[in-house]
């Protein structure tokens, strides 16, 4: 080991003493830092994740629409499903209709799914909080959550509908008469959008309702997982015919995404300048180092050390500072992060706020997904910034010389 | 005779501060045979400091020229650094061990620096320890040693790789008058035992006295004081030099 690297190591963790407070406290600085970082960075994807996967959950990976009606879509899906990356194809119609129950209006959003789930793009079977798929048929509904709320509906209940071909009927005066349905679901997916205000029919049901006849408004495409919804909707864009265009959930959400990523990046940003600030304390330490040991670097230009080996000398304990600070950040984050759920519930509990949680968040438990880049870029940032706060000491030390520093007092 | 180990030429060297400049050294000679070992006494202020600095290359000088084994030494050129981890020892009145180092830590010091292999230098560093009457305190850290321990390591440290001079600033400024003594026996010895020329700087006229010759500098000149008067104080010796003045 160069001798350098030698008395670095000496100065940090001098024989038979503890480690100096002062580089405790920095490094401690740096750890904290780095957990920070780490912590806000894992939860931030964890809710990305969470995120992305309802929205691809609601939305589908890719839907392929056709500005209007579909009547040919029996031949359109086969050409969907033959392409090897997809999973379902499935068609559905949508639109919005008026739903009435004891004189409580809504103006909900109305889809329609299959029946068969392994025949329907969106997983509506993992979202049902009662009721069953089997119970679903052209006469009652699945309801979202925030839709039945509003509407004081319940499984078992029975709720008005109309659609918008029953107001032409009515500009030709005939007589109206809304659309019994049975509520025999209640569903929550967890994305605010759809469970404010949804209602899921059969397809059958929803073509009477639009006065479709055979026709979808479009196919949701589910993909096998492992596929870029992005490359296989250009992939179905090159082969099908002219009206027909697929769009993937990335591509329908971009503004969406683009600010989650955006805020993503922004926090990093930010919260690397706590990294920062730790590392001034590096330097603020090691500068104190060479104001103290004055005389010694004189000693070592004595005896035939080089100025640039003192100034690595000084650097290296900056990179190693840096380093363990880093080390103990990624230990301290990830030990935080593992008892997260016990930290959120107590922290719930001091605050009495976990029905709020659980309201504004849809969340108890705090997702969390790790990303190796991430963790690179965290661990990278923060050993090369401690390595940097190390530069000014050392060229402090460097240009000190023997002489002068035998002189000083 | 033989060739001087270490020499010096017209050395020249002026402090300048402010607008006063303060001649120190007005063309110092000085040859030192191997294993010679020389005195030099001088006044506080005389300039024996700034001479040990230059004569350890680790200053520049004005005018002059120095020479260590016949060749030239130019402070700040690369390599004189190399060179001088196997030519030069040096003890200091303020010891300058390591405080994060023990003993034999600090003693092998001047051996890493120079790079050369760490075990053989290890059992070197024990036995110079073992010569300075240390061997108990190997591992004893500088704050658990006395002021005497403390410049034995530093000498045991001056002898780590070789050397062929050894300048000892005061080395027993620090010390009481018997342990001062006993320090000038072991330096003595230990330079004979290995052939290393000494130049010791030193106030203390018994301690300069048993040198095979006796230097002073006085007035900027480095003079023979082997016909100089034996008592009394050197005349002027404060007046010339002038206010020393505070450079930080
Ligand atoms: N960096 C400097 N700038 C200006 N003047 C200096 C500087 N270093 C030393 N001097 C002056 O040079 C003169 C010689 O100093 P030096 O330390 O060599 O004396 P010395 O003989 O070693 O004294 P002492 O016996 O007290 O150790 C003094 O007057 C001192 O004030
Ligand atoms: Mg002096």
């Amino acid at each position: 080991m160069p001798w350098y690297f030698y008395i670095a190591l000496k100065q940090l963790f001098p024989t038979g003493r503890r480690f100096h407070f002062f580089t405790a406290i920095s490094t401690a600085g740096v750890m904290l830092g780095v957990a920070l970082l780490i912590i806000v960075q894992s939860v931030m994807n964890g809710f990305g994740h969470e995120i992305r996967s309802r929205i691809v959950d609601t939305n589908a990976h890719i839907r392929v629409e056709g500005g209007s009606i579909l009547r040919d879509w029996e031949a359109v899906r086969a050409e969907i499903a033959s392409d090897p990356a997809v999973k379902i194809a499935s068609p559905y119609a949508h639109g919005v209709v008026m739903a009435q129950k004891d004189n409580i209006p809504a103006f909900p959003l109305i889809r329609s799914i299959e029946l068969e789930p392994e025949l329907e793009a969106i997983p509506v079977e993992r979202y049902l909080r009662s009721g069953h798929m089997d119970l679903l048929d052209d006469d009652s509904v699945f309801l979202s959550s925030g839709l039945a709320f509003t509407l004081g509906a319940r499984p078992g209940s029975v709720i008005e509908v109309y659609s918008p071909l029953m107001l032409e009927r009515l500009k030709r005066e005939e007589l109206l008469l809304p659309r019994e349905l049975e509520v025999v679901g209640i569903f929550e997916s967890g994305w605010q959008q759809v469970d404010d205000n949804t209602m899921l029919v059969t397809l059958r049901l929803m073509q009477d309702l639009y006065g479709l006849q055979n026709g979808v408004h479009g196919i949701a495409v589910r993909l096998h997982p492992g596929h870029d919804a992005d490359t296989v909707a250009r992939r179905l864009n090159d082969r099908l015919p002219m009206p027909y265009l697929a769009r993937s959930w990335m591509d329908t959400n971009q503004d969406f995404l683009f600010i989650l990523q955006l805020e993503k990046h922004v926090l990093f940003f930010l919260m690397l300048f706590i990294v920062v600030v730790a590392a001034f304390s590096i330097t603020s330490s090691l500068l104190i180092t060479v104001v103290r040991k004055t005389r010694e670097i004189g000693l070592f230009g004595a005896l035939g050390g080089r100025p640039r080996e003192i100034a690595a000398c000084f650097c290296f304990q900056g990179f190693l500072l840096g380093l363990a600070g880093t080390g103990l950040g990624v230990v301290l984050a990830l030990t935080v992060l593992h008892f997260r759920n016990d930290i959120v519930s107590t922290f719930a509990q001091i605050t009495q706020s976990e029905e709020a949680l659980r309201r504004f968040y849809q969340f108890v438990d705090l997702p969390v997904y790790f990303e190796v880049r991430d963790f690179v870029v965290i661990v990278g940032s923060a050993v090369l910034i401690s390595t940097f706060a190390g530069l000014i000491p050392a060229w402090r030390a460097s240009r000190l010389k023997p002489t002068e520093a035998f002189r000083s007092e | 005779m033989s060739e001087p180990v270490l020499r010096a030429r017209g050395i020249r060297k002026t402090y300048r501060s402010g607008d006063k400049r303060i001649e120190v050294l007005r063309g110092v000679d000085l040859a030192l045979r191997p294993g010679e070992n020389i005195s030099i006494r001088g006044a506080s202020g005389s300039g024996k400091t700034t001479l040990i600095h230059l004569l350890a290359g680790l200053d520049s000088c004005e005018e002059g020229d120095l020479l260590w084994e016949g060749r030239p030494v130019r402070p700040g050129k690369g390599g004189l650094a190399r060179r001088r981890t196997t030519f030069l020892g040096m003890v200091f009145q303020a010891f300058y061990l390591v405080p994060e180092l023990n003993a034999l830590e600090n003693v092998l010091l001047p051996a890493r620096i120079a790079g050369v292999n760490i075990r053989e230098a290890t059992e070197r560093a024990r036995g110079l320890l073992d010569r300075v009457g240390l061997e108990e305190r190997v591992t004893h850290l500088p704050t658990q040693l006395s002021g005497g321990e403390m410049q034995r390591v530093a000498i045991a440290r001056a002898l780590m790789n070789h050397p062929r001079v050894i300048l000892a600033d005061e080395p027993t400024g620090n010390l009481d008058e018997v342990t001062g003594g006993v320090m000038m026996d072991l330096l003595l010895s230990v330079c004979a035992e290995a052939g290393t020329a000494l130049v010791l700087v030193t106030h203390n006229r018994p301690h300069a006295e048993r040198m095979e010759r006796r230097l002073e500098l006085h007035l900027g000149l480095l003079n023979d004081t082997a016909f100089a008067p034996p008592a009394g104080p050197p005349s002027g010796g404060e007046t010339e030099t002038g206010e020393p003045d505070q450079s930080g």
